[in-house]
C-alpha cells in the first residue's frame, strides 16, 4: 500500500471528509505560507493602527510576548483613523491615486494594443524578431528602469526628454518640479514598465483570432476599423480584460516610480497612497498613523480587487 | 535529464535560426524581386510590406531607446553625469570599458597551499597552486572596484531558496487544483485569483507590520527569511498560472498511463510534468525574477552586508547626482543575463501565459 493511499484512507476516517479531500493536503502548505506572510502582517497592521506605536515604544519589549502586546505602545482607539480621514493631505493622495489608475491604465491599454497589432500585422516581416526584442524591458529590474527614466525626465537642460524637446524647438521643461508634469512622467514610465506583459498577452490572444471570421468580414466589405471593432476586439476581450485588471491593480499599488522620481513631490502633491503610508511610517516614524493609512489603502485595494474578480468574471474558471 | 536535452536542442535550433536568418532573408528578397519582375506579385504590395516593416522596426527601436541610451552612457565612461555633455550622440566619441571593469572588479583566484601528509610518516607533500589572475582592476587604474560580487552572492543565496521553496509549494498545489475535486477547492481558487492582483505595492503597505514582526523575531537581517517571504508572495499568481496551464493538458494522456498500470506518482512525473514544461519554465522565471529584482522589502529588511543586487544598485544613487557611467554598467551587468534568459525562454513564456482556458 503506497503512502498516498494510506493518507487517503486516514482522511476518509475523519467525519465530513471524503477520500478525495486528501488532495487538500497538497494545497495547504502553499496556503499556509502565504497566509503567514501576507495575512498575518495585515492582522498585525490592524493592531498597530489602534496604538500610538513608534519605533521607541514598539520595539521596547523582547520576544514573542511583546509582539502580542505591541511592545509598550498604548491603545489610542480610533484616534489614528480620525486623524488620517480629516487630513487634507490624505484626501489629496487618495484622489491622485485614483487619477493615476485611470490615466495610466488607459495609456497602457492603448499603447499595448497598438504595439500588439503592429507586431502581429501581416504586412510586417520579421515579426518573430520584433516580438523577441519588444519584451526586453520585462527582464530589466524595475528599480533600474525607473532610475533611468528619472534621468530621462531630469529637469536639467540635457535630460533626454528635454534634449528631445529642444531638438524640436520647444523650451526645456522642469519635469519633476511641476505637479502635473511630474504626474505625466509617472504615467509614461508606468506605461513603459507595463507594456511587455500586456503585449505578450494581447499578442497570444490576437493569434487565436480566427482567420475565417476576418476573411468573411473582408468579403462583406468591412474596413480595417470595423473589422477591428467587430471581429478582433470581441475575440481578444477576455485576455485583454484580464491583463487590464492585473495592470490596474499594479497601478494602484505603484510605489517605486513616485518614490524614486521625487518621493511623491513636489511638496507631497503626488504621493500615491502607498507612498504616503510608507513615508508617514518609516520616514516620519509615525507607525500607528502609517498603519492606519495602509489599512485604509488595503480596504480600497481589497474592494477594488474583489470587484474586479466579480465584475470581470475572473473566477469563472474556478467553477469549471 | 530529458528536459535538459530538450532545452539544449531548442537552444541549438534557435542559434541555427539566428545564424541562417540573413541568408534566408536575402533569398526571400531575391525570390520576391523575381516574382515582381515576372509580374506575379504587384509591386505596390511589396512597397506596402517594406514600408510597414520599416515603420514597425522604427517603433521597436524607439521603444527600446532608453536601454540603448543607458548602454551608451556606460560605454562613454565620462562618469560624472549624463547631462553635462554637450548633447546626446548615437555613438560615444571615446568608448571605454572602464565602468564595466569597475563593476566586475578583480578576478583573481588566490594561490592555495595544499599539503597532503603521507600516512605513517612525518612527511608531507605540499603543492602550491599558482595565483590565477584573470582580471586585475588595478591595471586599469581602478583602485576601489564595486562590491558587485558580494551583492551577486547575496542575490544568488536569496533567489535559489526562493525558487526551491516556491516550486515545491506550487507544483503539487496546481496539480491538485487542476485535476482533483476536494473540500474548499473553489474557496482556495477564488482566494488565489483574488490575490493574483497583489503586486509589489501591497508588500509596501504591509511593510510596516512586517518590519515590526521581523525585528521582534530577530529575523530582519536574514536572507532565508526574505526568501520565504518572496516564495509566499509568489504562491497565488504562479499556482493559478500553472493550474491554468495544466488544465490545457488533455486528461486522456493520464488515463492512458493509468490503463497501462502507472501508479499516481508516475503519472505525475512522466505525463504531467513533462507536458507542462512551458508552464513550469514560465513559473520558474517569474519566481526567480521576484527574488532577483525586488527592491523595497529587501532594502527595508536587510542590513548593508546582506544587500542584494537591486539594493546595491540603488545605493549608488546619490542624493543630488547619479554616477551614470558606473550606475549603467552595474545595472547592465546585472540585467543582461536575465534579458538573455528571457530572449531564449520566450517560446515558453508566451505559451505559458496564453491562458488557454480564457478565450472569447
Amino acid at each position: 500500500m503506497s503512502t498516498a493511499t494510506r493518507v487517503a484512507n486516514r482522511v476518509e476516517k475523519v467525519p465530513f471528509l471524503s477520500r478525495g479531500d486528501a488532495s487538500l493536503l497538497l494545497v495547504l502548505p502553499g496556503l499556509f505560507i502565504f497566509s503567514a506572510f501576507m495575512l498575518f502582517p495585515v492582522v498585525y497592521l490592524v493592531g498597530i493602527s489602534f496604538t500610538n506605536a513608534e519605533p521607541a515604544n514598539l520595539f521596547a519589549g523582547e520576544g514573542v510576548v511583546s509582539i502580542l502586546t505591541f511592545g509598550d505602545a498604548t491603545y489610542v482607539g480610533l484616534q489614528n483613523y480620525a486623524d488620517v480621514l480629516t487630513d487634507p493631505q490624505f484626501w489629496n493622495s487618495f484622489g491622485v491615486t485614483w487619477l493615476f489608475v485611470a490615466t495610466s491604465v488607459l495609456l497602457k491599454i492603448l499603447t499595448s494594443i497598438s504595439i500588439a497589432l503592429v507586431v502581429t500585422s501581416d504586412l510586417v516581416r520579421g515579426k518573430r524578431f520584433l516580438r523577441s526584442f519588444i519584451i526586453f524591458p520585462m527582464g530589466l529590474p524595475a528599480i533600474f528602469t525607473i532610475t533611468v527614466w528619472r534621468g530621462i525626465f531630469s529637469s536639467a537642460q540635457f535630460g533626454l526628454m528635454n534634449q528631445f524637446l529642444t531638438g524640436f524647438g520647444f523650451e526645456p521643461v522642469a519635469w519633476l518640479s511641476g505637479r502635473w508634469t511630474a504626474f505625466m512622467a509617472y504615467n509614461i514610465t508606468e506605461a513603459w514598465l507595463a507594456y511587455p506583459f500586456m503585449v505578450i498577452i494581447t499578442v497570444s490572444a490576437l493569434q487565436d483570432v480566427s482567420e475565417e471570421l476576418h476573411e468573411a468580414a473582408v468579403v462583406d466589405g468591412a474596413g480595417f476599423v470595423s473589422r477591428f471593432l467587430h471581429v478582433t476586439l470581441p475575440s481578444i476581450k477576455r485576455p485583454v480584460l484580464f491583463a487590464t485588471i492585473l495592470t490596474s491593480a499594479a497601478s494602484f499599488q505603484q510605489f517605486l516610480i513616485p518614490f524614486v522620481f521625487n518621493e511623491g513631490g513636489p511638496a507631497r502633491a503626488n504621493e500615491l497612497l502607498v507612498v504616503y503610508g510608507y513615508r508617514e511610517a518609516l520616514q516620519f516614524q509615525e507607525y500607528g498613523r502609517g498603519a492606519a493609512i495602509s489599512i485604509v489603502a488595503l480596504v480600497f485595494i481589497g474592494a477594488f480587487m474583489w470587484l474586479n474578480v466579480k465584475k470581470g468574471r475572473l473566477a469563472d474558471g474556478v467553477n469549471d | 535529464m530529458g528536459l535538459l536535452a530538450n532545452i539544449g536542442r531548442k537552444l541549438s535550433q534557435d542559434a541555427k535560426n539566428v545564424a541562417t536568418t540573413p541568408a534566408d532573408t536575402l533569398r526571400n528578397w531575391k525570390y520576391t524581386a523575381e516574382a515582381v519582375q515576372r509580374g506575379e506579385v504587384p509591386a505596390s504590395e511589396v512597397v506596402k510590406v517594406a514600408v510597414s516593416t520599416v515603420l514597425a522596426t522604427l517603433m521597436v527601436l524607439a521603444l527600446l531607446f532608453p536601454i540603448y541610451w543607458i548602454l551608451m552612457a556606460a560605454l562613454s565612461g565620462s562618469g560624472a553625469s549624463l547631462y553635462t555633455s554637450e548633447s546626446f550622440t548615437l555613438i560615444p566619441a571615446d568608448p571605454t570599458l572602464q565602468p564595466f571593469i569597475w563593476v566586475v572588479g578583480d578576478l583573481i583566484v588566490p594561490g592555495y597551499a595544499i599539503s597532503l601528509s603521507i600516512p605513517l610518516t612525518d612527511l608531507a607533500v605540499v603543492f602550491d597552486t599558482p595565483q590565477v589572475t584573470i582580471l586585475d582592476a588595478a591595471n586599469y587604474g581602478i583602485e576601489r572596484p564595486s562590491e558587485f560580487k558580494k551583492f551577486l552572492w547575496n542575490s544568488v543565496t536569496v533567489a535559489i531558496p526562493t525558487v526551491l521553496i516556491a516550486m515545491s509549494l506550487i507544483i503539487p498545489a496546481s496539480y491538485a487544483l487542476s485535476r482533483q475535486e476536494f473540500l474548499l477547492r473553489r474557496k482556495v481558487l477564488f482566494l488565489y485569483v483574488l490575490m493574483t492582483q497583489v503586486g509589489g505595492g501591497l508588500g509596501v503597505a504591509l511593510l510596516i507590520g512586517m518590519y515590526a514582526i521581523y525585528v521582534q523575531f530577530g529575523i530582519n537581517n536574514s536572507k532565508l527569511a526574505l526568501a520565504v517571504y518572496y516564495a509566499a508572495t509568489a504562491v497565488p499568481f504562479n499556482t493559478w498560472l500553472l493550474k491554468t496551464y495544466m488544465d490545457g493538458i488533455p486528461v486522456s494522456y493520464e488515463e492512458a498511463a493509468v490503463v497501462d498500470g502507472a501508479p499516481p506518482w508516475r503519472v505525475v512525473t512522466e505525463v504531467i510534468l513533462p507536458m507542462s514544461a512551458a508552464g513550469l519554465a514560465t513559473v520558474f522565471i517569474f519566481i526567480f525574477l521576484t527574488g532577483w529584482t525586488e527592491f523595497v522589502v529587501a532594502q527595508t529588511l536587510l542590513g548593508t552586508e546582506n544587500y542584494t543586487l537591486p539594493v546595491g544598485l540603488y545605493s549608488l544613487v546619490g542624493e543630488y547626482s547619479i554616477p551614470w557611467a558606473r550606475f549603467s554598467a552595474f545595472a547592465l551587468t546585472f540585467a543582461t543575463p536575465i534579458m538573455l534568459v528571457y530572449l531564449f525562454a520566450q517560446r515558453y513564456i508566451e505559451g505559458g501565459l496564453s491562458f488557454s482556458g480564457m478565450e472569447g
